[in-house]
């Protein structure tokens, strides 16, 4: 049975269109990413499950049941809220255990409930503190817990990790992952613009623009195939290297001149994509592309290698670290592995037989 | 009185070192204060003195100090009723004014309803009606009420003195609050009248210590209001009203009066003593809210 199902949802804010029509399905248990740019209606979607937001057009099903118009508390969701938002006048205790007091549970089973959830997060010795107390990563604990003692089918996180510094952010992260396989069953739908979460998280990564679903899949899925541009763009770090191309009988002609082998398309290429790993860099004299090294960036593991290329452009190539590459000398670029093209309209072009890159 | 904001008025005399600053303004400070006390302490000494010495010329400190003018009050004056019936004024009006005007506030505030604008713009304007006209409609609907006679009326009509401005600081300060905390309670299935008492009425407490400060000292204070209700019924009369009945056609009990002032303003300053830090974050508060 499907965990949540968001059929032709829409939302309209006076005669402001936030999100067209999304269809979106999430199974029982999965873990489904919402990501995209700010502003692209993901918050908005997410509010819209749990029933923060009214639903201007469209159905959304949590377990088989329409949800539509029913109260928050009574879609079997619990919701993480970007900036926590504990009660500040409450201890650990009774934040957590302050939705079960107000519905009549008996004291003692409130008080197991919220020690269960406790050990689980190991915030144990934080049950007698007033949130303010506590750093950014105890609060989101405690968010969180408060969220599990409700013992919901469905967790919806709101950009949880975006108010704790990157290294409590990357801890957080797998802690995250860890509860989802603890909590096994639960369905859980989690919101950010961070691309690198997404990739982390997920089992199924649901990327949006501007109100409208770009591309749904599995994360190496998108990194593999994206279906258009900005997917590409979007998912990634470094961001793909895009390339103009100008598609001629048997060749691509870049913006320079130079020429490479035109692969077997239905469509014409107009653009080119390759990852900053599937580039490498050669001799000038060799290369299909030529460039003046710009920036190195070195993280220790690899160096990120900025080329301005004759047209301008920089094209950033993710080499092995300690290779030194040196600002200002003159280097060729070789298509070294996958390639992705696009149409005009930006959406990925299938290649038939992938093209050999050097001539 | 802020010293630090004089301070910054005399910045413009580079030759003297903060130091001295610091005295010449407190210098300034003590002898305003000094004008300022001085008919409170005469008000003090003069309530010691037998009534015919109340003028004569022997210095602030009475020669023979007496207490029968206190006794005069208590009893003879009924000062000791009065007492009572100001402080049932003052404890009932409080404590309904700060629930009432919380409530309301608090729906001003955060909800949006048909006629919102309009509602404000009614309390605003109320905020220009001097008092001296409200006096009669308020006696009118208390007499029609069958409360014109009685300490429970006077105690309704004192709740209204600073309603609207409450009712503001309130709906200002509610309006403030996180959206999120109360999505987290409708999330938790925690309703809107258990959200309003367990959520957001506790963190509200800056607000509901400027109100219950506030309303204490006016309806403790209170004269016009209570002087027309109690006008025909003495025996309801408040401390404020009851000190101005010394005043006789033809001979003012000058000692009594001042017993009665001092038995007025004593239980506030005792208050004010004990409770000075929540007295200045009230008052505080009512700015910043």
């Amino acid at each position: 049975m499907s965990g949540i199902s968001l059929r032709g949802v829409s939302k309209r804010y006076g005669s402001v269109d936030v999100v067209h029509g999304v269809d979106i399905e999430i199974d029982k248990g999965e873990f489904c990413v919402f990501v995209g740019p700010s502003g692209c209606g993901k918050t908005t979607l997410l509010r819209m499950i749990a029933g923060l937001e009214e639903i201007s057009g469209g159905d959304i099903f949590i377990d088989g049941r329409r949800v539509n118009g029913i109260d928050p508390a009574r879609r079997g969701a619990a919701m993480v809220f970007q900036n926590y938002a504990l009660y500040p006048h409450m201890t650990v205790e009774q934040n957590m255990g302050f939705g079960l007091r107000m519905n009549g549970h008996p004291r003692a089973e409130v008080a197991t409930r919220v020690k269960d959830a406790a050990r689980l997060l190991q915030i144990q010795d934080l049950l007698t503190r007033k949130p303010r107390q506590l750093s950014g990563g105890q609060r989101q604990r405690v968010a969180i817990g408060r969220a599990i003692v409700r013992n919901p089918q469905v967790f919806l996180f709101d950009e949880p990790l975006s108010n704790l510094d990157a290294e409590l952010r990357a801890q957080t992260r797998v802690e995250l992952a860890k509860l989802h396989h603890q909590l096994a069953g639960s369905t859980m739908v989690y919101v950010t613009h961070d691309q690198v979460e997404a990739m982390t998280l997920a089992d199924k990564i649901v990327v949006l623009r501007a109100g409208v679903v770009e591309q749904i899949g599995a994360p190496m899925e998108l990194y593999e195939s994206p279906a258009n541009i900005f997917v590409a763009g979007f998912i990634g770090s470094p961001k793909m290297n895009f390339v103009n191309v100008s598609a001629e009988r048997d060749a691509l002609r870049l913006d320079d001149g130079s020429q490479l082998a035109r692969p077997q398309t239905k469509t014409a290429p107009q653009r080119l994509g390759v990852r900053a790993d599937q580039l490498t860099i050669i001799d000038p004299e060799k290369g299909a592309i030529r460039g003046e090294v710009s920036v190195v960036e070195r993280l220790g593991d690899s160096e990120l290698v900025h080329v301005r290329t004759a047209w301008e452009q920089e094209i950033v190539v993710r080499v092995p670290g300690g290779t030194n590459s040196r600002v200002g000398s003159t280097v060729g670029l070789a298509l070294a592995g996958r390639v992705h093209f696009f149409d005009a309209e930006g959406q990925a072009i299938t290649v038939t037989s992938q093209a050999r890159t050097n001539d | 009185m802020r010293s630090d904001a004089v301070e910054k008025d005399r910045g413009g005399l580079p030759a003297l070192s903060p130091r001295v600053k610091r005295m010449l303004v407190s210098i300034v400070l003590a002898a305003l204060c000094a004008i300022w006390v001085y008919p409170l302490i005469w008000m003090l000494f003069a309530s010691l003195r037998p009534n015919a010495m109340i003028f004569a010329d022997e210095g602030l400190i009475p020669s023979q100090p007496t207490l029968e003018n206190y006794a005069r009050a208590w009893t003879e004056a009924n000062m000791g009723s009065y007492f009572f019936n100001t402080l049932f004024v003052t404890v009932g009006s409080v404590i309904l004014v700060t629930i009432a005007t919380a409530m309301m506030g608090y729906v001003l505030g955060r909800s949006s309803f048909p006629g919102r604008a309009a509602l404000f713009g009614l309390l605003v304007f109320t905020l220009f009606v001097p008092q001296g006209y409200t006096i009669i409609p308020i006696f009118e609907l208390l007499s029609s009420l069958g409360l014109g006679q009685s300490l429970l009326g006077v105690m309704l009509a004192t709740t209204a003195g600073s309603f609207v401005i409450f009712v503001l600081l309130f709906a200002g300060y509610f309006s403030q609050m996180p959206d999120e905390l109360e999505e987290a309670a409708r999330m938790d299935g925690v309703g809107f009248v258990k959200t309003f008492w367990f959520v957001m009425l506790p963190l509200s407490k800056p607000i509901i210590v400027t109100v219950i400060v506030m309303q204490t000292l006016y309806a403790w204070n209170d004269f016009l209001l209570p002087l027309v209700i109690t006008l025909a019924n003495p025996s309801i009369r408040t401390l404020s009203v009851g000190v101005y009945a010394f005043k006789g056609e033809n001979f003012i009990d000058w000692g009594g009066m001042m017993a009665a002032s001092a038995i007025t303003i004593i239980p506030v300053v005792i208050l004010f003593l004990l409770l000075q830090r929540y007295f200045i974050d009230g008052l505080a508060g009512a700015v910043k809210g």
